[in-house]
């Protein structure tokens, strides 16, 4: 099983066709979870705690608005555990971690420095792309149980 | 009204012992444009596992939520009414938490969004999965003149 960091970090399709190959997707909403019974936290994401800013600065500098800073502590540490990558590029407004661009390009930076095995595709705008979009991230998945073996 | 606005961004969380248990996960199970089992049958067939596990009804599909080890189970068993159709993902908030459920507050959930947008090549992806096919992205050329006048000609 490899774990598998997904861009937009909180998409349906990613996260579920990792799951059928038999890999861990590193999904957002695993990392919210851990928050959501913090009792510090009112409402996360949107609020974050004093601590929060401070691991961001690990991914962004300290000129950084702390929203990307905020952000990036949820998500960079997803980012740090990856054994694979899968980024879905272009993707429309409202689709995918919105609210910030600066994080979303930050994030898919930080994807690609890693240096891990990383599938880059572009938001497909209709059904041909979509089934070739299927095909590419299943053929990827299934490299990685190769290379596991 | 400023009373209830508050209830969507305060800590004025509800949660039982099993929600605040950090074992726990909460899942989603959405329902494919092409599938052949309803909502209801799904959370019906959740009952009918007998595991320990809270479930709710929804829309798109149903949510559960209980011991990591049991909702994967569920999600294992639910996925083969429809293999191809049923989808599933994580979901951070518990089942029903005032901080994210539309029982408690005004408009959709932020999460809604982002469903609704791939809900639209879920269709798609079904298909995919289902019968794996190659495609072609080239588009196709129109023909060159000369090619065509050659081809009258020889006609």
């Amino acid at each position: 099983m490899v774990k598998v960091a997904i861009f937009p970090p909180n998409s349906l399709i990613l996260a579920d066709l990792i799951e059928r190959k038999g890999h861990e997707s590193l999904a957002l909403q695993k990392a919210v979870r851990k928050k959501v019974i913090d009792p510090e936290i009112d409402s996360p994401p949107m609020n974050i705690s004093e601590e929060d800013p401070i691991k961001g600065l690990k991914y962004a500098a300290i000129e950084v608005p702390s929203g990307v800073r905020g952000r990036m502590s949820i998500i960079g540490p997803l980012i740090d555990e990856a054994e694979a990558a899968i980024i879905v590029d272009k993707a429309p407004f409202g689709f995918g971690c919105i609210g910030c661009a600066r994080t979303n390009e930050l994030s898919t930076f930080c994807m690609r420095k890693r240096g891990v095995p990383t599938l880059e595709l572009v938001y497909p705008t209709n059904r041909d792309e979509t089934i070739d979009m299927v095909n590419k991230i299943n053929t990827f998945l299934d490299g990685l149980n190769n290379k596991e073996e | 009204m400023a009373n209830n606005v508050s209830v969507n961004v305060c800590a004025s969380t509800d949660l039982n012992s099993q929600d605040m248990d950090p074992d726990n996960i909460t899942r989603m199970i959405i329902l494919g444009p092409k599938a052949e089992v309803s909502e209801s049958e799904v959370v019906n067939y959740i009952h009918l596992l007998g595991l320990p596990v809270t479930t709710k009804l929804t829309c798109y599909g149903a949510m559960v939520s209980g011991k990591e080890e049991d909702v994967l189970n569920v999600i294992k068993e639910v996925r083969k009414l429809d293999p191809y159709n049923l989808f599933s993902r994580d979901r951070g908030f518990p089942i029903g938490d005032p901080r994210r459920c539309r029982g408690h507050r005004y408009g959709p959930r932020e999460g809604f969004h982002q469903m609704e947008s791939e809900y639209k090549l879920l269709e798609d992806v079904s298909d995919a999965l289902k019968n794996p096919k190659e495609v072609s992205l080239e588009k196709e050329k129109r023909m060159d003149l000369d090619e065509l006048e050659q081809i009258f000609s020889e006609n």
